[in-house]
This record gives structure tokens, sequence and C-alpha cells, in this order.
């Protein structure tokens, strides 16, 4: 039983399937979760990997690349089967609509039938919550506030990637695949589990203080009473025409109890407003941050968790986009992939990863005990 | 007068976490994700009716009663 994974870069969806299907089937999984590449068909790479596992929860996305055991990878289907030693009960609810509607509250009443308890009083060492979003419908911040308000049990995941196409992406449940959807799952564990939110940033001495916003386009009109791009300029003393240019490398970060940056990404500017990856609150008070080493930080991060906890069975990785493309420039990609070469592990590329409430630039790590 | 913006924004901390560590620390983020920074406010922090009546609505949401 156990965590096994398996990855396949074969062309066909239905051959894919199959080889992930017989390298996970070890495990005896009762929950798989896949993410592939766009190159297949969602509903068919769904389908199939439900249909070898009859029995178990199987939930997934699709990406912006995929990452397995050692290796980061493109245009494959990477999967892990769970097996009951490790995952005792688990429940699987699809939110639709979610561009519009937030059923987060429907869902989770669903997961209290299930589970016999209410979400608010779950053992928080022993439950984990997975959400995989359609990562084009900008839902995230809605979804998550939504989940935090209603339960203290952590929820880790990502948003589905289109391998840039940036035209649709899917999540995958019950053998089927969804657009404009969240797929909700709720472990119970036996073993427990640990968080690695790992991102590659040091706060510099600048603060940016968001007095206009409009929050429903991810867009900051205003810092410090200045037009957004001016007062983003002047902060790294560069001519606002360089703001753009300054993004990889400076995005913004709203800093946690524990001195940790929540990554906010700047995307474009428009006017003289900048337009975000995820959402700024009005009268946040932003610190402007400076890249590090995205390989030397992760093994430090991977390495501290590791001699924490002792052996683990296996990790789940939520990958920011722009950290592999990051990497893809600074030819790393490799080395990345071999962070991850001693424990069984999976993920993806997203459009953004999810813990606590919706970031950038950030790897967000699930570690199964 | 001063210090309710304190005294709320800790009342919604220990409601919440019933003195949990890990959630005493994911509840402050999760204030900080609101727009409410609990570190920004101690008991000499004047009580601004807005970010009061801001406070009371993010313990609607987290069903903590004030």
């Amino acid at each position: 039983m156990s965590i096994k994974t398996a990855y396949s870069t074969k062309s066909a969806v239905k051959d894919a399937a199959a080889e992930v299907a017989a390298g996970i089937k070890e495990s005896r999984p009762s929950v798989v979760v896949l993410f592939s590449s766009s190159k297949y068909e969602p509903a068919v790479i769904s389908a199939e990997l439900q249909a070898a596992f009859k029995n178990a929860l199987v939930i997934g996305c699709s990406t912006a690349g995929e990452i397995v055991s050692g290796k980061m990878l493109k245009n494959s289907v990477v999967a892990m089967g769970i097996g009951a030693d490790v995952v005792e009960d688990a429940s699987v609810e699809v939110v639709n609509s979610i561009k519009a509607e937030n059923h987060v509250p429907e869902a989770f009443t669903s997961f209290e039938k299930h589970f016999g308890v209410k979400m608010v009083d779950m053992d928080t060492n022993n439950y984990v919550g997975l959400i995989l979003v359609d990562g084009l419908q900008g839902a995230e911040e809605g979804l998550m506030e939504k989940i935090g308000d209603l339960t203290n049990i952590t929820f880790i995941g990502g948003s589905a990637g289109d391998d840039l196409a940036f035209k649709q992406t899917f999540v995958y449940a019950n053998g089927k695949s969804f657009s404009n959807a969240a797929v909700l799952a709720v472990l119970k564990l036996k073993k427990g589990f640990d968080i690695i939110k790992t991102q590659s940033f040091c706060t510099m001495n600048k603060k940016l203080k968001a007095t206009k916003v409009d929050e429903r386009n991810r867009t900051v009109l205003e810092f410090n009473g200045k037009p957004a791009v001016a007062a983003y300029a002047e902060a790294l003393g560069v001519d606002p025409k360089e703001g753009k240019n300054q993004f990889m490398r400076h995005p913004l970060g709203l800093i946690a109890s524990d001195g940790q940056p929540f990554v906010r990404s700047p995307q474009q500017i428009k006017d003289n407003a900048m337009v975000f990856y995820c959402n700024i609150k009005e009268a946040s008070e932003l610190s402007v941050l400076e890249s590090t080493d995205i390989i030397n930080d992760t093994r430090k991060s991977v390495e501290e968790k590791m001699k924490s906890l002792g052996p683990v069975s296996g990790m789940i990785n939520f990958h920011c986009i722009l950290r592999t493309l990051e990497l893809d420039e600074k030819n790393q990609s490799a080395a990345y992939g071999k962070l991850f070469s001693s424990v069984p592990t999976i993920g993806f590329s997203t459009y953004g990863e999810e813990y606590v409430g919706h970031i950038n630039q950030t790897s967000t790590i699930l570690v199964f005990k | 007068m001063s210090g309710q913006v304190k005294s709320l924004i800790d009342k919604i901390i220990s409601e919440r976490s019933k003195g949990n560590p890990t959630i005493v620390n994911t509840t402050k983020t999760k204030l900080i994700l609101k727009g409410i920074d609990p570190d920004e406010w101690n008991a000499a922090s004047p009580d601004d009716s807005q970010v009061i009546s801001k406070i009371k609505q993010i313990a609607q949401e987290l069903g903590v009663t004030l």
C-alpha cells in the first residue's frame, strides 16, 4: 500500500492513462491524484483513471507542466496512488459556477454528513483539504476566503493550467472533467500531515499601502496615495517606464505573523494602475520583495521539513508557473526536480497556489507523514 | 477612546483558535488577507469606527460573536 507515483509521456491519452494506472496500482489506492498536460483530453483522462480504480476517489486537473519524483516534465500525465494505510477516509465535492457564485457552504454540508463532524470542529492534525480550481476564472480568493471562514482545517492546492494557452483549464473528479469549477476533497489521514510553503524572496525596507483598489479586477489604482505604477517604481528607484521589467524580481508581499510573505505578483500595467495575479484588499500594507535563489531556498525548506518529520510517505507540490518559467530560463528545472527524488512526489505548474488564501510565485506542498 | 480594535481582534483570534497556537497563526493570516493586520493595532490605537465596523463584519464571516 502506501504511496506510489507514476508518469507517462505517451501521446495517446488511453495509453498514457494505462501506463500511470499500472505504475500506481501497487499502492491499492483509496485516493488517486492526477495532473495532466492540456494535450490530453480532460474528460478521457479523468474517465480512464476512474475506470482503472473504480473504488477510489480520483481527482486532478490540467496543468502547465508536471512534477514527479525527481523530475520536472512537460506534456505528460503524473499520478499518485494513496493507499488506505495513509488515508483513512476521503470525500470529494465539485463546486460549480465559481465565477459568479460561491457554493462552498453546500460542499461543506456534504463533507459534514460524510464524516459526521462539523467542518469547524474537525481535528486540524488529521484532516486536510485539497482544492483544485479552474485557473482562469479569478475565483480563488472568494473560494479560499469562504473555506477559511467555515473551517480551521488546512486547505492546500493549486489553480489548474493549460500549458500557457490561457484558453480553458479543467478540474477532474468522479471520472468527469469540469470548467468554471473547483474540486474540493477532504482527507482523513492516519498519520497526519505537514505543509511546506516556500517562496524565494526577501523583504526590502519598502512598504506600499494600497490606498485605492478595484478588488473585483485584481487591480491597484493607487499605492501611498499615488498612481500605483509611480509609487512602485519610486520604491524601487526606477523610472515608471521600467516598472514592468521589475515584476518577476520584485513582487509584493503581505507579511504573515511568522514573517513569511504571501506573495502578490504584478501581471501588467493598465494606464497607471497595476493588475495583479491575485487580489489585494484596500488599506493593506505590502512589502516590496526581492527575489532570491529558488533551488537553494526550496532545498532548505524541504530538508528542514524532512529533518523535523523523519520519514515521510509522499508529497504533492503545487508549484507556481512563474517559478517554472524562471527555472526554465536559468536552466535549473532538472535541479529543481531532483530536490524531490527521495520522496514519492507529484505536482504541477499552477496558475496560482492556495494555502490559507490565494498566492503567487510560491510552492505550497502537502507532505504526508 | 482607544484599544477597542485590538480587543475585538484578540477576541476573534481567541474564540476561533480556542488556544491552539497553529490556529492562532492561521487566523491572524486570514485577518491579514481580509485587510486587517493584527500586529498593527495595540491598546493605544484609536477607536476608528470604520475599522471597528470592518472587524465586526469579519467576525460575522468567521462565525464569531463579539
